[in-house]
């Protein structure tokens, strides 16, 4: 993969958990139940998607062009 | 031995290895070379990195304020996760090609960075000074916090200016002499006591009061439902400011000096797998949250002098808890504020070295240079300490005030490494601009219009602006351009 697709790739990647977690989308699930795992509904939410943030970071990482260049440090 | 006094002595102890760790993280290395002052040799490893960038976030803020805004706001709180979590994810794309500038143009900070662009001196020295105004803001509020700390958890037998001169003192002597990599040290050891504090103490304070998280948010959400949502009636936060809150703290967070600047001390790959780890530390703020909410209805907000002091006052007075368990909060509160000061201080000092004086004494050498951040740490250092012992405000409301003016650089950074046509006239003009108004929607006005951010407004005008007067004069050089926008 080129390294402009893969920036592009990137940025649509962690735009989409981030708008979920703002306004208007946030909207959809702005509400304290149903209580899951022990947490209010909008608060399972978020930490839902930060994990699943987490794990797409790692897929995106090894699909990175330039993932083992060190720089010319 | 009453609590107080156990307390006294973990605290204290704490203390003294922080020092020890801050001072010999930086023994064996060149202590004459500015290169390794400044940014550790350009060569600092993923677990120091992983903890130098996630202590910057886990500071007095996170320990005190965090749960003292669910505590008194509720659903609101989630922002401070969600913007966490996010803020970094810039990193990824734009750390190495800042380090690669970095690496070729022999740069430290945030205005070296502007001034190698748009070659302007008086760039640079606005970048500077709104640094080291932050900066400053910023420090007093970590340091109002390791204070706070330490009176509640003595009883009130430890001052407020003792408590804020030991704890900042130390922060100060260890920066001074070790530079970022005795910061960085310190802050791996200052991380995981401060992540191992705040779930232990965190989930034994949420299931003595209410026996679990579910049973504690199931009656919530049944006496006062609109606490847990945002927008709604009796809700304390509006959509707008909730949405403007995270985008103003995501978009700046790169923005502050000692954030940016960890783009110089590593290479490529490490950033890269900074961020990718970095997620998690977001969820490490979760049981500070659960602390605030676990207060609802259990602590009077008449008994406390801010919300931000909910986490002490449930420790000291409501639970009946040991006196080493005051101890190791004391200690883990202590360690999120310095190890955010730490770096603060490092890099303010850099700022003003690099941005101010620089840029008005010109041909200074090397080991000028050095002497002068070093002395920079403790005139910033006791600058802040003035502040915090002589005017105090709540921390939250200190924190964002600061943030507000950091984010306005954003434009400036972005346009430097992927906007050809930026001239240096349109950056600083959209700063000024932005700048001002930020502050005057902050400080001076009644009301925002629609309940946006400040510092987004400020942000508006200032992308304004700049694309505005850049379009309208004259181009810069090709050459100079592609010095920054072709590294690759």
């Amino acid at each position: 993969m080129k390294k402009r697709k893969f920036i592009s790739l990137y940025v649509v990647v962690t735009m989409i958990p981030f708008l979920l977690l703002i306004f208007p989308l946030f909207e959809l699930v702005n509400r304290p139940t149903p209580i899951i795992l022990g947490l209010p509904f909008s608060f399972f939410w978020v930490i839902l998607w930060i994990f699943i943030t987490f794990v797409a970071l790692i897929v995106l990482y090894f699909i990175d062009p330039d993932k083992n260049e060190e720089g010319d440090f | 031995m009453p609590h107080w006094q156990i307390a006294l002595v973990i605290m204290i102890v704490y203390l003294v290895v922080c020092l020890l760790v801050g001072i010999f993280a930086g023994r064996g290395r060149d202590s004459s070379s500015l290169d390794e002052f400044a940014v550790a040799g350009r060569g600092l490893g993923l677990l120091v990195m992983w903890f130098l960038m996630g202590g910057a976030v886990f500071s007095a803020f996170s320990f005190l304020g965090a749960p003292g805004w669910a505590y008194s706001r509720g659903a609101p709180a989630l922002y401070i996760i969600t913007y966490t979590a996010f803020a970094i994810l810039p990193w990824y794309i734009i750390g190495p090609k800042i380090g690669k500038i970095g690496k070729k143009n022999n740069l430290y900070t945030v205005s070296a960075f502007l001034k190698g662009r748009f070659n302007s001196p008086w760039l640079a020295i606005v970048v500077g000074m709104i640094a080291l105004l932050a900066s400053i803001q910023y420090l007093a509020t970590q340091m109002s916090g390791m204070a706070i700390i330490f009176n509640i958890m003595t009883e009130g037998r430890m001052p407020i200016w003792l408590g804020a001169l030991i704890s900042y003192g130390i922060v100060v002597v260890y920066v001074a002499t070790g530079g970022l990599r005795a910061a960085a040290w310190s802050d791996v050891f200052q991380g995981l006591l401060m992540i191992i504090v705040s779930w232990v103490v965190g989930l034994s304070i949420v299931y003595q009061l209410h026996g679990g998280t579910s049973d504690m948010f199931t009656t919530i959400a049944r006496e006062t439902p609109e606490f847990l949502q945002i927008g709604k009636d009796g809700s304390t936060m509006s959509p707008m400011a909730f949405t403007t809150i995270i985008l103003v703290s995501v978009i700046g967070f790169l923005m502050w000096p000692h954030l940016f600047s960890k783009s110089y001390a590593s290479n490529a790959k490490i950033i890269k797998k900074t961020v990718l780890a970095y997620p998690i530390f977001a969820l490490f703020l979760v049981p500070l949250l659960l602390v605030g909410y676990a207060a609802v209805g259990v602590v009077d907000s008449g008994e406390l002098s801010s919300p931000d002091q909910v986490l002490p006052y449930l420790i000291t007075t409501v639970m009946n808890l040991p006196g080493w368990v005051y101890g190791l909060v004391g200690a883990g509160a202590l360690a999120a504020a310095m190890s955010s000061a730490d770096a603060i201080t490092h890099s303010a000092s850099l700022e003003v070295t690099d941005g101010v004086v620089k840029n008005v004494k010109k041909n200074l050498t090397d080991k000028q240079t050095l002497l002068i951040m070093r002395l920079g740490v403790f005139v910033i250092g006791g600058l802040a300490y003035y502040i915090t012992v002589f005017g105090g405000q709540g921390l939250v409301a200190l924190l964002l005030g600061a943030y507000g003016a950091i984010v306005q650089f954003a434009p400036g950074v972005y346009s430097a490494l992927y906007w050809r046509r930026a001239t240096s006239k349109g950056v600083l003009s959209g700063l000024i601009i932005g700048t001002i108004l930020n502050f005057y929607y902050q400080l001076v006005a009644d009301s925002v219009p629609f309940d946006i951010h400040a510092g987004i407004i400020g942000l508006l005008a200032n992308v304004f602006v700049m694309i505005t007067v850049s379009l309208l004069t004259k181009p810069q050089e090709a050459e100079q351009v592609s010095k920054y926008v072709d590294v690759a």
